[in-house]
Parts: C-alpha cells; sequence; structure tokens
C-alpha cells in the first residue's frame, strides 16, 4: 500500500461544508495503534480545514502550518474511537488562511483551535494538485478504508542540561527516513509541526514532573498550548535542539515555554500550560 | 513630514505599542527593537514572522492589513508592468519605492533589486508607517485600540 494519503492522513470522510468557509469530516482511530496524541488531534483538524482550503483555490495552492493561537486540549482519545471534526475559515487568500477548529469523540469535546495562521503556498510544489483534487473527492463522497495510519516510530528527546525545576534542554534527531515523510509531503519531506508539538509537550511534561503535584495521587498535565509557531520548515534528518524553562508557577498550574533551535536559530515555539489531575 | 504625509510625531505616539508587538512576534526583547531595525537582517525574522506581526498589528490596532499591501501600496497608479519586469524592480518602479519606504536609507535600495527582496528592506519604522496608513483608511487615527 503506499504511504500517500496513508501514513499521515487523518481525514477518512468529509461530511459536509461550503469550499473555503467551513467544513465537518471524520475520522477514526485505527484500533491497532497503542496511542493517538493531542498532536495528531490537532494535526487531524488541521488536515481537515487544509481540504476546505485547497478546494476553494482549486488545488492550486495550500496552507502550511503556521502558527496557532491557542490549543486547548480538553480530553484523550483511545484507538478505534471515531473523531468527529470540524473547521471554520476566518479568512482566505493567496498568501495566507486563518481558521479555527475543534474535535470531539464520542460526543466529548477533546480539543480546539483557535486563530490558527497557515501560509498558503503552490501546491505542486508539495504534492499533485490533480491527486489531492481525486482525494478530496473520494473523501467528500464515499470517504476511505479505516487503518492506514500506523504507530509512529519512537523519537528519543535525549536531555543533555537539566536544572530541575527550572529548564531542561534536550537534543533531537529528526529521522533521516519514515512513512509518514512519503505523505507529509510527496513532493517535499517535511517533519510535521504537530509532531515537533508533540515533542514539545513531552519535555514540557517532563520538567513539569520536577515539581511536586498539589496532591499526591495528582500529575501535571498539559492542557493549553499558546503561541505555537513553526518558523522554517524541518527537512528529514536535522539536528534540532529543544529547550524547556518553567516560566510561571502557581499552586494548580505551570506555564513552561519550549523553544526549538536549529543551528541556533529558532525554528519553533509554544507556551504550555500545565495543570494539575488526578493520576 | 514624508512623503506618505506622515509626521515623526505621529511615529513617535505608536512607536511603542508596534515595537512591542514585534517584540512579542518576533519572541525577541524590547531592547533590541528600534525603529531602524531590519525585520530580517537584524531581527531574524522569518517569512512567517511577517504574517505574526501583521496578524497581531491587526488585533492590537483594530485595523485590516490586506496580505501583500506595502508593495501594493508602493507601486500606487504604476502599472505592474512600469513597476517591475520579470520579478525585477524598473527604474521607475526604484524610484517609487524608495519614495515610499522614505525612512530606509538610500544605499540599502541594491540595483538591479528583486521584488521577492523587498521585504528585507522593512524596518520596524515601516510597519509604525503602515498601521498609520490603514488607520487613516479606517478613519481610526489616533493611537491603539482600548484593550
Amino acid at each position: 500500500m503506499s504511504p500517500h494519503f496513508q501514513a499521515f492522513s487523518f481525514v477518512d470522510h468529509i461530511d459536509s461544508g461550503q469550499p473555503g468557509v467551513d467544513i465537518t469530516g471524520r475520522y477514526t482511530v485505527p484500533a491497532a495503534v497503542s496511542e493517538f496524541s493531542a498532536s495528531l488531534v490537532a494535526e487531524a483538524v488541521g488536515q481537515l480545514a487544509a481540504w476546505s482550503i485547497m478546494s476553494a483555490k482549486s488545488f492550486a495552492r495550500r496552507p502550511l502550518a503556521g502558527i496557532a493561537g491557542r490549543i486547548e486540549l480538553l480530553a484523550g482519545v483511545r484507538p478505534g474511537q471515531i473523531l468527529d471534526l470540524a473547521a471554520e475559515i476566518e479568512s482566505l487568500d493567496d498568501v495566507a488562511v486563518v481558521y479555527r477548529g475543534a474535535a470531539s469523540a464520542d460526543g466529548i469535546p477533546v480539543i480546539r483551535l483557535y486563530h490558527c495562521i497557515g501560509p498558503m503556498m503552490a501546491s505542486e510544489q508539495f504534492d499533485d494538485p490533480l491527486a489531492l483534487q481525486e482525494r478530496f473527492e473520494l473523501l467528500s463522497g464515499s470517504g476511505t478504508a479505516v487503518g492506514g495510519f500506523s504507530d509512529l516510530p519512537y523519537f528519543l528527546l535525549e536531555v543533555r542540561r537539566h536544572v530541575h525545576g527550572q529548564s531542561l534542554v534536550a537534543d533531537f534527531q529528526v529521522p533521516d527516513e519514515a512513512p509518514f515523510f512519503m505523505d507529509h509531503f510527496p513532493r517535499r519531506p517535511v517533519f510535521p509541526g504537530s509532531l515537533l508539538m508533540n515533542q514539545s509537550l513531552d519535555l514540557a511534561e517532563l520538567l513539569a514532573a520536577d515539581i511536586p503535584a498539589p496532591a499526591l495521587d495528582e500529575k501535571w498535565v498539559a492542557t493549553r498550548v499558546e503561541d505555537v509557531k513553526l518558523r522554517t520548515f524541518i527537512p528529514p534528518g536535522e539536528s534540532l535542539e529543544l529547550e524547556a524553562q518553567l516560566t510561571e508557577l502557581e499552586e494548580y498550574a505551570l506555564t513552561v515555554v519550549v523553544e526549538t533551535r536549529r543551528t541556533g536559530r529558532i525554528t519553533g515555539s509554544a507556551q504550555i500550560s500545565l495543570s494539575s489531575r488526578r493520576r | 513630514m514624508n512623503q506618505a504625509g506622515i509626521s515623526e510625531e505621529e511615529i513617535a505616539a505608536i512607536y511603542p505599542k508596534v515595537a512591542a508587538t514585534m517584540a512579542d512576534a518576533l519572541g525577541c526583547d524590547l531592547e533590541k527593537m528600534n525603529p531602524g531595525a531590519r525585520l530580517i537582517d537584524d531581527l531574524g525574522a522569518e517569512s512567517i514572522d511577517f504574517l505574526d506581526i501583521v496578524f497581531r498589528l491587526e488585533r492590537t490596532f483594530k485595523v485590516k492589513i490586506p496580505r501583500g499591501k506595502i508593495i501594493e501600496e508602493a507601486r500606487g497608479d504604476l502599472s505592474e508592468a512600469d513597476f517591475e519586469k520579470s520579478g525585477i524592480l524598473t527604474e521607475a518602479g526604484l524610484v517609487r519605492l524608495k519614495s515610499f519606504l522614505s525612512e530606509i536609507p538610500a544605499d540599502r535600495f541594491k540595483t538591479p533589486l528583486k521584488v521577492s527582496e523587498i521585504p528585507r528592506l522593512f524596518t520596524v519604522e515601516t510597519f509604525c508607517k503602515m498601521v498609520l496608513r490603514q488607520q487613516r483608511a479606517a478613519g481610526t487615527a489616533g493611537g491603539p485600540a482600548p484593550a
């Protein structure tokens, strides 16, 4: 099976919508995967929005991940659950799109995205526009079979410096090869921004674990991500450095800022809020 | 008063808010900001930062800033063909651009100048002027919107 539209594609059916205005759809998390992170749910919402945007631009232009003003992480998702996805396009031109979106599973809201800004690029740089159009027609019609996605490879964050309760610096090696690169994107492999956000969330929770939660049966859990920005494309094989810094500490909430650097320059950043939750 | 009829006082009045907004978008210290700082070469901005800055300025000053507005406004009544040929500014286009971006020292305009290289010239003051022009167009000149 070709990894295109399989290895990193998270919409199996488009239910309704007007191109460039709004869209709803579904994705069934394959039952065989071991987990499906909040970052992948955010990716699914972004991909649904992208279908609406691309169809409004006759598949000549497509959005890419850029900025997310706020992402609320409301609940986890289990393998086998069906995600109901929705997105509304707030503004769209040939340079940029602004949209918001949400996902729920079994009627329970799992994520909300606000003020997401994506730069618009020529689709042909990343994929075959005709293949995109055919895929959109398939998703809008009968939809696709469930189960194209399988677990992601394990990404190691190698902690290099640790100031207890204050900061963590870790190295992260983007793999040279992975199935998702053939889907994201076939003509120009790019490490997905959602996976970088996942690494940032992992590092923030690792740092937060230094700080005792308010109760013994509680732990710090990421509940909100703000000012997420991906400033450059990350190609396969890139060496990155992630730095997490605790910036606010209250009784029931922490804030951690994570910056990603490539050869000293900031490639990505996010401000992560964590709250204490029962284990 | 410069080419656009924008006074230094008007720029000085909105500069602190523009600089703070841009520093937030770029994740840099406010101390690094000054009116003549170039976004790309001095402040390390990437193309996504330009989008971020524009959207943040829109929210801060409650104005609408269409994407690509600076170059479009710089062109003015010159036709696209008179302004640039094959992505390179014509002589007339360069004269128009220098006049429009009067805050930028003349020696920063290299020749030939590609249209794609114009954003490299932009300074913090360029964005102050852009906000002021949009405020005037909307009839809301007079500073940032109340919080």
